[in-house]
């Protein structure tokens, strides 16, 4: 699974369809409004009650950002009020005071992080101060192997701030680049210089971040090889031990921030798909491994050792080292994966805030799986993680016959294996080294959701 | 609903009997047809053999203090035994297995002694009588072949009498656990603990953190496999060695 996979322009040009990332199955879109605080405390005391409970990954959404960036498609929050970060920091608290207790005490947090918007609005001792609070109501592992992660805008960083964090206890930072090319900044609304990036990457080095990840995205109003070409070297230079790289979707009707890009200075489909090979030559001659998906790390990272030792593990946050772990999500939108069920935070602040308020978990929709989604999201993670699925030991752990049960599902196949991207053998479903840059399309063969929504608008439109 | 593809999971508590034929692993049948007692007989003495069920989750099957008319055997699922003490804390008397036998600590009183509640879907095999007194003057060969299965009943709870460590108790309890499954014709080193870790807290006497750890020290130690709620004995004789003190056999 490590080296780089072939490109297969044609290949890529040809399934380039909009489609889940598998973060989770079911996806978010299948979480219900009937899903309340009663069903995550429920799903919670469940968990306690195996007999090794399953130790616990928190994650915070900070939505605030100082500046916005055009291409965004997250949930965020423009302000330059730093008393919002404060406001929202104190709910923060109360909904982990909330959260603490419904877990046993013995269950350890091996795995933090903190995600937005950007994290950094808030100053390292506001970050502290949740650290402290997460660390009153939950257990921390002190396991020289625990993964407390951040994810950084490199530009509203201030001095001392990484060597503070890293006395915090985090020990992985994610930094947002996507491109350094000047024209391409101007046009999606982020300057950002190198130096002040580097400088970034420098401090976490200097006091003992294990990791480092930087996020490009290709497909940007008016990138060109060059450009996108000068930004790779740069960014494999300072050797990051991940990089993500991942594509711009251009859906102002989805996301309004993107109304501000000019859809004449994209790329063509051809040029994007440049872009990615490009990627994908540079990181391959400098050594990178690729993990799935729009990952690649450095053989030697935790995330590149774990996918060889079949412990990479994929959730909200993407691809992950802890697998087995309970996920607890604060904040505005936050989801949390706990046993077999899912939550989620409302998306927006006022909502979350007058739950908190009211003394209640925000649970604002979550979903309970069934047997079949509990296969599904079986042999989907592993088709995400691995790149393979084995058969018949996904029989053995289901009490299914995978042939009967998944009729359908194979008959799917086919066209898939036609164009090289998936082939059987061995009792193996196996991606082909090409078809591991579209592991999601094979994965939506087995998404009983995404076919019953496909075969629902026939029939409507059949009736008139 | 049956689904295309989906293995039923293999209970081997046979559904083979009707009104004058015990089913062929029928837990009554040898204690009835030792004293003479076929299923006819047993219904002209208005003595009830019947599958009953489901109780769902949660459901009780029995309350401490009701009146005793039935002892039942497990046909599929867990029942968990219960007292409540004079403080209100729950103390949990033993786990009951398919094939295995509820009610028979009752059998000299007539009301039950304790409580029996269903730890997942259980189907049962009620064995009911108008009256105790009744089993005693007219059945009573098959009053004393009852009271000796509570006997080995009482056998089984030996296991928390004595000075054991942590380590020892659990081993004990996951050995005599995987030997009351294998006599059922259920796998020995597969089990499913439908019992949470509170309850295994409670019987053991150990704190729920207790039972955590020493299940992650013998999962380090080989000797196990332990996954949500599956637990695979992965080293049987290391595991009874484990054991060998508290169950001494």
């Amino acid at each position: 699974m490590a080296a780089i996979p072939p490109f297969d322009a044609e290949l890529l040009r040809r399934y380039d369809r909009p489609g889940p990332r598998y973060t989770s199955y079911p996806t978010a879109p299948q979480f219900s409004g009937n899903f309340g605080p009663e069903d995550f405390a429920r799903a919670a005391r469940l968990s306690n009650d195996d007999p090794i409970p399953r130790r616990l990954s928190l994650y915070a959404h900070i939505p605030f950002c100082f500046s916005p960036c055009f291409y965004c498609g997250c949930n965020r929050i423009i302000t330059r009020d730093l008393g919002r970060g404060e406001t929202y920091l104190n709910r923060l608290v109360r909904e982990v005071a909330m959260l603490g207790p419904l877990f046993d005490r013995d269950r350890e947090v091996v795995q933090v992080h903190l995600g937005g918007g950007t994290p950094n609005f808030l100053g390292a001792n506001q970050i502290g101060e949740l650290m402290e609070s997460l660390q009153t109501h939950f257990r921390f592992s002190d396991s020289a192997d625990r993964d407390f992660s951040i994810e950084l805008d490199p530009r509203f960083m201030r001095p001392g701030d990484i060597e503070a964090l890293a006395f915090i206890g985090f020990n992985r930072a994610s930094l947002g680049v996507q491109d350094f090319d000047p024209a391409v900044q101007k046009a999606v609304n982020r300057i950002q210089s190198v130096e002040e990036t580097m400088a970034v990457i420098d401090a976490c080095r200097k006091h003992g971040f294990r990791s480092v990840n930087v996020d490009l995205i290709y497909g940007l109003p008016l990138q060109t090889r060059e450009g996108f070409g000068r930004t790779l070297d740069t960014v494999i230079q300072a050797r990051p031990d991940r990089l993500a790289i991942y594509s711009y979707a251009h859906l102002p009707q989805l996301f309004r921030p993107q109304k501000q890009i000019e859809a004449s200075q994209l790329p063509s489909p051809e040029e994007k798909l440049g872009l990615l090979q490009l990627a994908i030559e540079k990181l391959s001659a400098a050594g990178y491994a690729y993990i799935g998906m729009d990952h690649f790390a450095l053989p030697e990272d935790d995330l590149a050792v774990a996918q060889a030792g079949g412990g990479l593990h994929r959730n909200f946050m993407g691809y992950t080292t802890h697998a087995e772990c309970d996920l607890i999500g604060v904040g505005v939108s936050a989801i949390s994966h706990v046993g077999d069920s899912f939550a989620q935070n409302p998306r927006d602040l006022p909502s979350w805030e007058a739950a908190i308020d009211a003394g209640r978990l925000p649970t604002w929709r979550g979903l309970r799986l069934e047997e079949d989604d509990v296969l599904r999201a079986d042999l989907i993670q592993q088709l995400m993680c691995q790149g393979e699925v084995d058969v018949r030991e996904l029989e053995d752990r289901h009490g299914i016959d995978f042939a009967t049960y998944f009729a359908t599902e194979l008959g799917r196949l086919p066209p898939l294996e036609a164009d090289g991207l998936v082939e059987q053998v061995d009792g193996r479903i196996r991606a082909t080294s090409r078809g591991r840059l579209l592991l999601r399309i094979i994965a939506a063969c087995f998404d009983r959701y995404l076919h019953q929504a496909q075969a629902e608008p026939t029939r409507f439109s059949k009736a008139i | 609903m049956s689904i295309a593809g989906k293995r039923p999971r293999p209970n081997p508590i046979a559904d083979d009997g009707d009104e004058l034929h015990f089913c062929s692993t029928c837990a009554f049948s040898d204690a009835c047809l030792s004293q003479g007692y076929g299923k006819a007989d047993l219904r002209d003495l208005h003595v009830l053999v019947e599958h009953v069920g489901p109780f769902h989750e949660g459901e009780h099957i029995f309350r401490e203090g009701d009146e005793f008319n039935a002892i039942a055997a497990v046909r599929a699922g867990t029942v968990k035994t219960y007292v409540v003490d004079a403080g209100g804390h729950e103390q949990v008397l033993g786990f009951h297995l398919p094939g295995e036998i509820i009610g028979l600590n009752a059998i000299s009183e007539a009301r039950y002694p304790c409580n029996a509640v269903a730890l997942d879907t259980v189907m049962l095999c009620r064995f009911s009588f108008p009256k105790m007194a009744l089993l005693a003057s007219r059945m009573p060969g098959l009053q004393a072949q009852l009271f000796k299965l509570l006997s080995q009943d009482i056998g089984k709870a030996a296991l928390l009498a004595g000075d054991y460590s942590a380590d020892e108790r659990m081993a004990a309890f996951l050995v005599a656990l995987s030997r009351r499954f294998a006599q059922r014709g259920f796998s020995a080193t597969r089990l499913h603990l439908t019992m949470t870790r509170t309850d295994i807290a409670n019987y053991l006497r150990l704190a729920p953190e207790t039972v955590s750890r020493v299940l992650r020290r013998l999962q380090e130690d080989g000797l196990v496999k332990v996954e949500r709620r599956e637990l695979e004995i992965t080293d049987p004789a290391g595991l009874e060695a484990l054991a060998r003190v508290v169950l001494r056999n």
